[in-house]
């Protein structure tokens, strides 16, 4: 005896508990805005080429300088993400399993207290209390870009449709397994959307560290402001636009392909 | 139906089952004792809060019990491992609870996965079951959830917790939140699929109408998982133990007991017949032999195909399969006599007809058949109710 598969009881697509979907981007939506970004560069390269550049545009505006300064903001802000994910990541599981429930609130706090105070200001405490450089630098990061991966690591656990979780359990799926296989899958574009705010945060907020002597994008346009040449200071912020830019977009495009299907 | 006699070892036995929620001075169940029998559907029935889900989740330890024993199978399952306990046992849900992000076929494989069986019995086994539950395997391997209807994405579920062929199943309002004609349609099916697979099944529902359509036996539970009565529909029908039990099965338990009795069942009345090619004469002979007031007109193939009533016969002009009217009220033998009711009270001659699966004419379904079933139904549960407190009051007296 079977159910007949001729009478389908009716034809209804449900939009079930489905997270809102974008549309896969076409090779032209992964090239776009990188071409884009890359004309408006060669625009400013052969603009700058024009102009009668002094000494101090010259020393500033070389190649290398400018490259490393570049790679320097890239690592500011990749490491940063990095350990931001390693860090919030696992503790909004942590905080979203019922025997952490007492220790939310203050956590949540914490977190909260680390957006809330400027930038500038974490940067300079640990300037002051600890050193300068590059590791203080990304601390301040990590701590000022925490909360955004950390609550929405937690929103997108908590939003998992409680009756998922229940027939996982019930079909003999252990804790462990029903967080690797139902939940964290379900979670992970929300959590994604809080690694990408992250990631935009922290580009941002790099070009902060070179006043502790963290180096990238920043120190360029300092070199600009504080020696009165508007040049250097258009290359510099120009340049920092333009990774912050690209920095979104790898990240959009990182929340599109790991996401799972079927959402 | 079943039997109440069997001595069979039963497939789940609940001994004082008591769940005390932290913080709650009452118990949500409190000391229930209950036999479940192989290739059974019990359900639990109960107004909300009386603790139904509470005690189907017990039995597979999604909560655990307070105090009591659960039997599975003679097996003392109280304090194995519960996740590999679950996967020993089906479980459907009212949400369903599809995984969002996995195909049909990969949702259908979770429990073959972790018992750990190899790709191509998993690959075979969800095919199987896909077929099984009426979604074509070619059509639906591949899709993912939110693809399917909402009845079709129950029949998924029900192909899931049958996955690994658990012996005993406990779903939970599995067709609650589906469209009444969907949901009478699954039930159906579902129905005749379990006449193949003989599950033991642990049903809960709020619908005591659900409850007495589906249920080999029901338990009519109150506030603490109680149990009021513990029987088959029909005897719950026709004996409710006391006015709970009436009140909760409410008006109608006459119309609804109906429900369960087939037209195969029943002595079924001979109405006067004859053949399309017969004469006047000859169908007036068989309406005058008679004491009803038409002649039923067959086909060769026994078909029916006219009523004619003696004014008809008056109209010399008409031939006789054009004479009278179409039969209307035609119904098989595995009708329901709620059906038959239903369809004779669209009858002007005022029976149903009863065909068998050719059409050919078996005999008919009258009020006065109807009547008399219902009364034989009562007096039958009354006698074995009074028979039975008379067992057990003689039973009282040998062990005092």
């Amino acid at each position: 005896m079977t159910w007949p598969a001729g009478v389908d009881p009716g034809t209804t697509i449900g939009g079930g508990t489905a997270v809102f979907r974008r549309p896969r981007p076409t090779a032209l939506g992964y090239l776009g805005l990188p071409l884009v970004l890359l004309a408006v560069c060669a625009v400013l390269f052969l603009w700058v080429g024009q102009q009668e550049l002094g000494s101090i545009e010259r020393r500033v505006l070389t190649p290398a300088r400018l490259s490393s300064a570049f790679v320097e903001h890239m690592a500011l802000t990749i490491l940063s993400t990095v350990f931001v994910i390693l860090i919030a990541i696992p503790l909004g599981i942590l905080l979203t399993r019922p025997a952490a429930r007492a220790i939310v609130p203050p956590v949540i706090a914490l977190a909260n207290i680390g957006q809330a105070v400027p930038s500038i200001g974490i940067l300079v405490l640990l300037a002051l209390y600890w050193a300068i450089g590059f590791w203080p630098a990304i601390v301040a990061l990590v701590i000022y870009s925490n909360l955004p991966v950390l609550r929405n690591t937690m929103v997108g656990l908590q939003q998992v449709d409680a009756s998922t979780i229940e027939a996982g359990r019930g079909m003999g799926m252990t804790k462990a397994a029903a967080l690797r296989k139902i939940e964290m899958p379900l979670a992970i574009p929300v959590i994604l959307a809080g690694v990408r705010t992250a990631l935009v945060i922290n580009v941002g907020t790099a070009a902060l560290a070179t006043f502790v002597s963290a180096g990238g994008l920043g120190e360029i346009i300092n070199a600009g402001i504080t020696s009165s040449r508007p040049t250097i200071t258009l290359v510099g912020s120009v340049l920092t636009a333009c990774l912050a830019l690209l920095i979104d977009h790898i990240g959009g495009i990182a929340e599109g392909r790991l996401s799972p299907k079927g959402l | 139906m079943s039997t109440t006699t069997s001595t069979a070892e039963p497939m789940i036995r609940l001994e004082g089952l008591t769940k005390v929620f932290p913080g709650q001075k009452k118990p949500a169940v409190e000391s229930l004792d209950m036999d479940i029998p192989a290739g059974e559907i019990v359900v639990l029935v109960g107004p909300s809060g009386c603790g139904k889900t509470t005690t189907m989740r017990l039995i597979n330890r999604l909560i655990e019990p307070t105090s009591g024993r659960i039997i599975l199978e003679g097996e003392d399952v109280t304090d194995v491992n519960p996740d590999k306990l679950r996967r020993r046992i089906g479980y459907v849900i009212q949400q369903v609870g599809l995984f969002p992000h996995q195909t049909i076929s990969d949702n259908i494989a979770t429990v073959p996965k972790m018992l750990g069986w190899d790709s191509p019995r998993i690959k075979s086994r969800v095919d199987e079951l896909l077929s099984m539950v009426g979604l074509e395997p070619a059509t639906y391997r591949e899709r993912y959830p939110k693809h399917l209807s909402g009845g079709q994405r129950q029949r998924a579920g029900v192909a899931r917790a049958l996955s690994a062929d658990p012996p005993v199943m406990l779903m939970d309002e599995p067709f609650g939140a589906i469209d009444p004609i969907t949901r009478d349609r699954l039930q159906n099916e579902f129905l005749r699929l379990q006449e193949t697979i003989r599950k033991t099944i642990i049903f809960v529902t709020h619908d005591i109408d659900e409850a007495i359509k589906m249920g080999d036996r029901i338990a009519i539970l109150r506030e603490g998982s109680a149990i009021a009565q513990y029987d088959t529909p029909e005897r719950i029908l026709s004996a409710p133990t006391d006015d709970f039990v009436a009140d909760f099965i409410g008006a109608g338990a006459s119309l609804k007991r109906l429900n369960l009795s087939r037209v195969r069942d029943i002595a079924l009345v001979d109405w006067p017949t004859a053949g399309t090619n017969s004469s006047r004469a000859e169908v007036l002979a068989a309406l005058r032999a008679s004491d009803k007031g038409a002649v039923l007109i067959l086909d060769e193939q026994r078909r029916p195909v006219r009523w004619i009533s003696g004014r008809d016969l008056g109209r010399e002009d008409e031939p006789i399969a054009e004479a009278g009217h179409l039969p209307e009220a035609i119904i098989q033998p595995n009708a329901t006599l709620a059906d038959a009711l239903n369809e004779m009270l669209k009858s002007r001659v005022g029976c149903a007809i009863v065909v068998d699966q050719s059409g050919a004419y078996q005999g008919t379904v009258d009020f006065a058949t109807v009547s008399g079933e219902i009364q034989d139904m009562r007096r039958d549960a009354r006698e074995r109710s009074r028979a039975e407190a008379e067992g057990i009051h003689a039973e009282g007296s040998v062990n005092g």
